[in-house]
């Protein structure tokens, strides 16, 4: 079964068409990392699927939840639009933790607010989700106290603690110095192998080749290639793969 | 002399420094709300606001004070001094009010609605509970300033007969033939109240700037 499936999505700023068509499909359960040189509309592909840019055409289906692109905003687009982001999960490069709310308000903050679960639940949810990223005993320090690592490990719990069907990474350990990246890699491993479905978008050529189910490789807009990591490292078909992966394995 | 005057000044000050926080909270009502119509999608809600943001700071107070008092019993509403005062003061301040919200709501980095949205919150959501406490920081010094500003201007209700502190001054002047001494007093009265006010907002800066990074 196909857990998100991306027709047809493109995107233009202004006249720069960033996405040209792209098509994606990733089942339940599959890890997928995109990897490309920047301005290859990677990043945009992840804002297109969740509607924090609104494509220009395509159409976006995540479980249950389908969308066309395009159409005026009528409430009952807003509605759809948020019914399919609270089933997503979306990890930001610089981590977007709110600076009022310690680390456990943060992740507390989507159960209460928009699932109306109860105060006292929410806690013991948000605890246990904290203890998963091994931050248990910083529940109380606000992001301000925390390393970029253990914030960007906060914000992992924070999307977790909606329970979404699949989690959405973009560029997470991009903003971290060398010796963090791991720290946040390794949630994201142990998440994989419980058979969360995750698109990855990522630089982390190490990550790729240990996780991913499937690799995409982008240039330009449009998927240029895509296969295991064994394939699209070992064997690239395409030159701009095959260039792309000299520059940045040199 | 001056010490049997004393308590007629001090109730006057406390007009005056009722006319100053009634206007203020009600014009923070109006602020907020005017700020929130200012960035909004909405064509009319955005005309709207952004009229009476323009009309308010480019006309002069005591013009409106006048209108809010002279000017409104012409169409039927008749509204008594200190009413007036605090009507034309709130109209006033919440002009003022809603630029500073405006300017701090969307100096609230554009990734904090984004985290708020893929949490699957509505815009209202967003607003109450990530942007607008964060924004409040950012506010708190204008919205200090406004509040001094406010403070002076209550001075301006003197001409619609609301006996606040310089209407008492005046007065008291008529009786006494001394106004340098009764001046000075009135403005050492109103230096006060605005020092006052300057040290309670540092120290409200301090508590809600605590867990943000500078």
């Amino acid at each position: 079964m196909n857990m998100i499936e991306l027709t047809g999505i493109t995107k233009r700023f202004g006249d720069h068409e960033v996405l040209k068509q792209v098509d994606l499909t990733v089942k339940k359960g599959e890890v997928v990392v995109i990897l490309g040189p920047s301005g290859s509309g990677k990043s945009t592909l992840l804002r297109c699927a969740t509607f924090l840019e609104e494509p220009d055409a395509g159409t976006v289906r995540i479980g249950e939840h389908e969308i066309p692109a395009g159409g005026s905003q009528t409430r009952e687009k807003t509605a759809k639009i948020r019914a399919l982001r609270q089933n997503t999960g979306f990890v930001f490069q610089l981590f977007n933790l709110f600076p009022h709310k310690t680390a456990l308000q943060n992740v507390m903050e989507g159960p209460v607010v928009v699932k109306k679960m109860p105060e006292a639940q929410a806690k013991s949810l948000a605890l246990k989700l904290l203890a998963k990223v091994g931050l248990a005993d910083k529940a109380d320090a606000y992001p301000s106290r925390l390393s970029g690592g253990q914030q960007q490990r906060v914000a992992i719990a924070r999307a977790l603690a909606m329970e979404p069907l699949v989690m959405f990474y973009d560029e997470p350990t991009s903003a971290l110095d060398p010796e963090l990246v791991r720290e946040v890699l390794h949630v994201m491993k142990d998440l994989a192998s419980e058979g969360m479905t995750m698109v990855v978008v990522t630089h982390e050529m190490e990550f790729a080749r240990e996780v991913a189910n499937r690799v995409i490789f982008m240039d330009g807009g449009v998927i240029v290639e895509e296969g295991t990591a064994e394939e699209v490292f070992g064997n690239p078909k395409e030159d701009r793969t095959r260039r792309f992966l000299y520059h940045v394995q040199k | 002399m001056l010490l049997t005057h004393l308590p007629f000044l001090l109730e006057a000050t406390l007009v005056t420094v009722g006319l100053a926080v009634a206007s203020m909270l009600i014009g923070l009502v109006i602020g907020v709300f005017t700020a929130l119509a200012r960035i909004s999608k909405n064509k009319l809600l955005y005309r709207i606001s952004s009229t009476y943001v323009s009309v308010i700071r480019g006309t002069p107070a005591l013009v409106q004070i006048y209108i809010v008092y002279y000017g409104l019993p012409q169409i039927g509403i008749e509204l008594d001094p200190i009413t007036s005062g605090i009507v034309a003061l709130s109209i006033n301040a919440g002009a003022y009010l809603s630029e500073s919200f405006r300017a701090a709501i969307q100096s609230v980095d554009k990734g904090q609605l984004e985290a708020a949205y893929m949490l699957g919150m509505t815009y209202g959501q967003a607003m109450r509970r990530i942007i607008i406490p964060q924004s409040i920081r950012t506010a708190i010094p204008p919205i200090g300033n406004t509040y001094i500003g406010l403070l002076k201007e209550t001075s301006l209700v003197s001409v619609i007969t609301v006996t606040e502190l310089l209407q008492m001054t005046s007065l008291l002047i008529a009786k006494t033939f001394e106004p340098l001494t009764y001046y000075l007093i009135a403005a050492l009265i109103y230096w006060a109240l605005s020092s006052g006010f300057s040290y309670l907002q540092s120290r409200l800066e301090i508590r809600v700037t605590r867990h943000v990074r500078q």
